[in-house]
C-alpha cells in the first residue's frame, strides 16, 4: 500500500480537474507507442517494395531488396514491445493454440504470423533463391551452410525454375499488398474501435494509420539507402532518390489531408468530448501534436520537398534536404503514435479532467528499454545485410572488406 | 485405369512440380506435423467444454475463500441494528462497508472480531468536504467540525441524524462560507443578503432562500448617497457598471476578486 501511494503521489499533483481514480496512471506507456510505430514502418517499407514489383517503378529497383529486408528486420522486433508489456509474456503463444475469434487483439497474432510467414519470408525466399544458390557455391564454412539452409538445399537454376521464382514473387506481392494494409490497418482498427474513447473512436483511424505508415516506411528506406550507400563507398542513384522523395511527398499529402479531414470532422461534429479534447490538444499535447507532429514532422518536410520539386536544386543540397526531411518525418510519425496512444489516455472519461504521463527511465517499460527496442531492428538489419546483401552483383556484406584481402 | 498407369501419372506430376514448391511444401508438412500434436499436447483437456476457457477454472475460482457474508444474514442476530439502520440516512450503506468482511463472523461470532471504526478519521472518508461530491450530500470540514471528539459521540453510526437541525449555513455551504470568511464581506451575515426560511435547514431544496434581485440592493451600502459606515467604498449609482447587476462583475461572497 505504501508503495502504491508513493508511486501515485507525484502523479496526483499533476492532475487537472476531475478524473476517476483508475485513470491516474496510464496503462499503455511508451512501449505501446513503439509498437504501432514499428509495424507502421514494416507496412510502409513493404508497400514501397511492392511499387517496384507490381507497378514496375524501375527507378526504385535499388531499394527493392533493401525495403524487404527492412520490413523483415522491423517485423521481427514488432512483437517485442508487446511482449515486454505483458505480465506473462511466456503465455503469449497460447493465442495461437486456442484462437479466440471474439478478440481483435488475439486474432492479430494470426495477421502477424500470416504476414511474416506467408508474405514477407516467402517473397524474400523466392527473390533471393537464385543468388543464394550461386553464393553458396563459392563459399566455405558457416556462411555456406547458412546459405544452403536458407535456400532449403535447393539447387535448381534452370530457366524454368527462375521463371517460376519471378512469377511467385509477383503473386506473393499481389497478396502482400492487402496483407500489409491489413497488418497496419488492423492496428488502427484496434484503436479506432474503442467506442468509449472519443480520441480514438473513429472510422478514419485505420486509414490514417495506413497512410502515416506508408509515409514513415518510405522515409525510413530513404534514410537507410542514404546511409548505407556511402558506407559501401558507392554513388547514390539520384533518380532513385528523387523518385522516393516524390512518393514520400504524395503519401504525405494524402496523409495530411486525411488528418485534416479527421480534425475538421471532429470540430464540426462537436460531440460532448470536444471541450476536453480541445483542452488536451492545446495543453498537454501542444508540443507533441502541433509543434512536433504537424509543424516539424509534416509541414517542414513537405515544404522542403516542395522547394526541391519547384526549383532546380543542386544534387548535393537535394540530398541534404531529403535526408533532413526523412529524419523529420520519422520524428513526426513517432510523435503521431505517441499522441494517439498516450493522448488517448490523458483525459478522463468524465470529460472533466486530465492526467499526466510520466515515463520511467529504467525498468521493462522504461526509456532505456524503448531505446534498445528501437535500435534492435538496425542491428538485425546489419546482420541481414551481411548475410543476404541486397545489392546485386556481389555476394558480400556491408562491411566485409573487398575480395582478396579476405583470407 | 490400372495401377501402374496411375503411378506413372503421379510420377510425372511430381517431376513437373517446380522444385521450389516441393521444398516449401515439405517445410509446411513438417510444420503442420509438429504443430498439431504439440497443440493437442499443450491445450488443457477441459478447455472449451463450456466456453473459451478451462472448465476447471470455474471450480478453482469457486474454491477461493469467501470473505464477505452479505447483509441479509446479519438480520438473524442483529435485527435491532438492521432495523435502525434501515430507518436512517445510512440505509444505503451495507454493514460490511464499515465493519469489513464478516463471513467468518457470521459463521462463528465468538471466534472472529470485526472491525469497529470508532475513530474520528473514518467517517470523513465519505463526508469530508470535496468539490466533486454532489451538491446536497452531507459534508463537513472535519478540521472545524467539532474537532477532537470522535464522530460517534454525537452521531449514531447506524442512524446518523444530526443531533439538531443545523443552525449554521456553513454546515452545508462550506465553500461559500469559507470564501466569505476571508472576504471584505466577512462581517455581513448571510441572512442580510439571503432571507432564509427556517424550513430551508431541514428541507433545503423545497424551501429556498431569497437572493438579491437588483443593483439597488448592494447600493443600500455602496451608493454614494447611502447611509452607513465611512469605510464602505462608494460608487456612482448611474455610471458605475450601469445596466448590469453588480454580481455580473463582483462575486458577492468575495467582492474584492477582480
Ligand atoms: C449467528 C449470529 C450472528 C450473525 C449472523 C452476525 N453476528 Fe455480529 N455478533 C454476534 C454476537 C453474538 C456478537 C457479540 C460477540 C462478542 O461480543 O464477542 C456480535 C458482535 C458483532 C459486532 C461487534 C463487535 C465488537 O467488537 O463490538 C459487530 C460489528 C457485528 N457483530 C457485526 C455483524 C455483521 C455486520 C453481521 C452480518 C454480516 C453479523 N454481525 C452477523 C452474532 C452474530
Ligand atoms: C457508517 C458505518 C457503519 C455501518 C454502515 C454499520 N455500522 Fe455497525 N457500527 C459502526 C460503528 C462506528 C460502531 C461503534 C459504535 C459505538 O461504539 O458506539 C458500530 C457498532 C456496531 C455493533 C456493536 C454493538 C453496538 O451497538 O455498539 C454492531 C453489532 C454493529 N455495529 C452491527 C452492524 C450491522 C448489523 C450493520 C448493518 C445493518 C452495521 N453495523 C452497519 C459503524 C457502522
Ligand atoms: C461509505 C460512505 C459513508 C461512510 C463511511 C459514512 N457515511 Fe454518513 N452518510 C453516507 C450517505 C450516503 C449518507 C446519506 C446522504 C443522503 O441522504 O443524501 C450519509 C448521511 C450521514 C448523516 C446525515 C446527514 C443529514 O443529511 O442529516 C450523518 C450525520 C452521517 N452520515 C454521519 C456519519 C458518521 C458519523 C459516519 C462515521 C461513523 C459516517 N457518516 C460514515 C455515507 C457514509
Ligand atoms: C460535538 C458533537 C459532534 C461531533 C463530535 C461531530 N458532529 Fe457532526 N454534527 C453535529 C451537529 C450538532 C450537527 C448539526 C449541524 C451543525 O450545526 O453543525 C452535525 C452535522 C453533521 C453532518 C451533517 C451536515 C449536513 O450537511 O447535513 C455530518 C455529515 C456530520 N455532522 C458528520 C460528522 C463527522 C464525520 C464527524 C466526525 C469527524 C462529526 N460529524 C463529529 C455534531 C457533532
Ligand atoms: C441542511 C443543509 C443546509 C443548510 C443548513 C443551509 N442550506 Fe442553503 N441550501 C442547501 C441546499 C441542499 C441547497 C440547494 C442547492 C442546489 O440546489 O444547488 C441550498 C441552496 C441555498 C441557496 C440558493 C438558492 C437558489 O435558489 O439557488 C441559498 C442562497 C442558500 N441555500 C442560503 C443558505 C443560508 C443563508 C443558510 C443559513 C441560514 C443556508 N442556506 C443553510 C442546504 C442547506
Ligand atoms: C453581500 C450579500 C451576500 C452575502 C453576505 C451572502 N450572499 Fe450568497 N449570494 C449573494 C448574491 C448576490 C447571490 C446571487 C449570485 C448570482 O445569482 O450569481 C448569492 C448566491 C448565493 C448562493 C447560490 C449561488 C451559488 O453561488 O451557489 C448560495 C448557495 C449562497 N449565496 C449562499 C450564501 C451563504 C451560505 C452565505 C453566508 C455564508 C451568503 N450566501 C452570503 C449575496 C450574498
Ligand atoms: C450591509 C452593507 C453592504 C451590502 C448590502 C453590500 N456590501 Fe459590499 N461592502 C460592504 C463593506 C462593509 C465592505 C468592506 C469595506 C472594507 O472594509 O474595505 C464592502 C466591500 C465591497 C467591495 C470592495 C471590495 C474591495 O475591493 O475592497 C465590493 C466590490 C463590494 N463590496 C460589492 C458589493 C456587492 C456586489 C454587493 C451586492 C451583492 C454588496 N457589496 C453589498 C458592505 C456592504
Ligand atoms: C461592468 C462591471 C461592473 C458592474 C456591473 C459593477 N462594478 Fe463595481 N467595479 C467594477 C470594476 C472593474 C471595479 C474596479 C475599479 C477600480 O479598481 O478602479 C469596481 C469597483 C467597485 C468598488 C470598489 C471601489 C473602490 O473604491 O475600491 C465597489 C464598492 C463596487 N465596485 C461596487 C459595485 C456595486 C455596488 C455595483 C452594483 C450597483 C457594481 N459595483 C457594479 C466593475 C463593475
Amino acid at each position: 500500500m505504501e508503495d502504491v501511494i508513493n508511486h501515485l503521489e507525484p502523479l496526483l499533483r499533476k492532475i487537472q480537474g476531475y478524473i476517476y481514480p483508475n485513470e491516474i496512471e496510464l496503462h499503455w506507456g511508451i512501449l505501446i507507442v513503439i509498437y504501432p510505430y514499428v509495424t507502421g514502418l514494416v507496412a510502409g517499407a513493404f508497400i514501397l517494395a511492392s511499387l517496384v514489383k507490381v507497378f514496375d517503378v524501375k527507378e526504385l529497383q535499388p531499394t527493392y531488396r533493401m525495403s524487404l529486408l527492412t520490413a523483415l528486420a522491423f517485423l521481427l522486433v514488432a512483437p517485442l514491445p508487446l511482449l515486454a508489456h505483458l505480465g506473462h509474456p511466456e503465455k503469449s503463444f497460447e493465442i495461437f493454440l486456442t484462437p479466440n475469434k471474439q478478440s481483435a487483439m488475439a486474432m492479430f497474432g494470426f495477421v502477424y504470423a500470416w504476414y511474416l510467414m506467408a508474405v514477407l519470408l516467402l517473397e524474400i525466399w523466392f527473390d533471393y533463391r537464385r543468388d543464394v544458390i550461386v553464393w553458396a557455391q563459392n563459399e566455405r564454412g558457416p556462411r555456406r551452410w547458412f546459405h544452403r539452409l536458407f535456400s532449403l538445399f535447393s539447387s535448381d537454376l534452370s530457366d524454368r525454375a527462375l521463371k517460376f521464382d519471378r512469377k511467385s514473387v509477383q503473386t506473393v506481392t499481389i497478396i502482400g499488398i492487402p496483407s500489409a494494409f491489413l497488418l497496419h490497418g488492423y492496428v488502427g482498427f484496434i484503436f479506432g474501435s474503442v467506442k468509449a474513447n472519443p480520441w480514438w473512436s473513429s472510422v478514419l483511424m485505420p486509414i490514417v494509420f495506413l497512410f502515416s505508415a506508408i509515409v514513415s516506411g518510405i522515409a525510413l528506406v530513404m534514410l537507410i539507402y542514404m546511409l548505407v550507400t556511402p558506407m559501401r563507398r558507392k554513388e547514390m542513384d539520384m533518380r532513385c532518390l528523387d523518385k522516393l522523395a516524390s512518393f514520400l511527398f504524395y503519401a504525405m499529402i494524402v496523409d495530411f489531408s486525411l488528418e485534416i479531414l479527421d480534425f475538421i470532422h471532429r470540430i464540426y461534429e462537436s460531440e460532448e468530448s470536444i471541450g476536453i479534447l480541445a483542452e488536451l490538444a492545446s495543453g498537454k499535447l501542444f508540443v507533441s501534436l502541433v509543434v512536433i507532429q504537424l509543424l516539424i514532422g509534416m509541414i517542414l518536410p513537405l515544404g522542403a520537398i516542395a522547394v526541391v520539386k519547384l526549383f532546380g536544386v543542386p544534387a548535393e543540397l537535394r540530398r541534404l534536404l531529403y535526408f533532413v526531411s526523412a529524419l523529420l518525418v520519422q520524428v513526426g510519425i513517432f510523435s503521431t503514435r505517441y499522441n494517439v496512444v498516450v493522448g488517448g489516455q490523458l483525459f478522463s472519461k468524465s470529460l472533466r479532467g486530465l492526467t499526466s504521463y510520466k515515463m520511467t527511465i529504467v525498468g521493462v517499460e522504461g526509456l532505456l528499454m524503448s531505446i534498445a527496442l528501437l535500435l534492435l531492428p538496425f542491428v538485425i538489419l546489419y546482420i541481414l545485410f551481411n548475410l543476404l546483401p541486397p545489392w546485386t552483383g556481389t555476394g558480400r556484406g556491408l562491411m566485409t572488406p573487398p575480395e582478396g584481402s579476405q583470407k | 485405369m490400372n495401377l501402374p498407369d496411375q503411378l506413372s501419372r503421379l510420377k510425372s506430376l511430381w517431376t513437373r512440380t517446380p522444385e521450389q514448391t516441393k521444398r516449401l511444401s515439405l517445410l509446411l508438412v513438417i510444420f503442420v506435423a509438429l504443430f498439431l500434436p504439440l497443440r493437442s499436447l499443450l491445450i488443457p483437456a477441459d478447455f472449451g467444454e463450456i466456453g473459451h476457457y478451462r472448465a476447471s477454472a470455474l471450480e478453482e475460482n469457486a474454491e477461493q475463500h469467501i470473505h464477505y457474508a452479505g447483509q441479509t444474514i446479519c438480520f438473524d442476530c442483529h435485527d435491532d441494528i438492521v432495523h435502525t439502520r434501515n430507518q436512517g440516512y445510512h440505509r444505503g450503506l451495507s454493514c460490511e462497508m464499515c465493519h469489513g468482511p464478516a463471513a467468518a463472523h457470521a459463521e462463528d461470532p465468538g471466534m472472529s472480531q470485526l472491525r469497529v471504526p470508532r475513530d474520528r478519521g473514518y467517517c470523513p472518508l465519505c463526508h469530508e468536504y470535496l468539490a466533486s461530491r454532489p451538491t446536497g450530500f452531507p459534508q463537513i470540514v472535519s478540521a472545524s467540525h467539532n474537532p477532537l471528539k470522535p464522530c460517534i459521540t454525537c452521531h449514531n453510526p447506524h442512524d446518523p441524524v444530526p443531533p439538531e437541525t443545523p443552525r449554521d449555513c456553513e454546515a452545508c455551504h462550506a465553500a461559500i462560507a469559507r470564501t466569505k470568511a476571508i472576504s471584505h464581506h466577512v462581517y455581513i451575515p448571510c441572512a442580510r443578503c439571503h432571507e432564509t426560511p427556517e424550513e430551508h435547514r431541514v428541507n433545503p431544496r423545497m424551501f429556498r432562500p431569497s437572493k438579491p434581485m437588483n443593483r439597488d440592493f448592494c447600493g443600500e451600502c455602496h451608493y454614494t448617497d447611502a447611509a452607513g459606515s465611512e469605510v464602505t467604498q462608494r460608487v456612482e449609482r448611474d455610471t458605475h457598471g450601469a445596466r448590469y447587476v453588480c454580481w455580473q462583475c463582483h462575486y458577492p461572497h468575495l467582492p474584492e476578486a477582480k
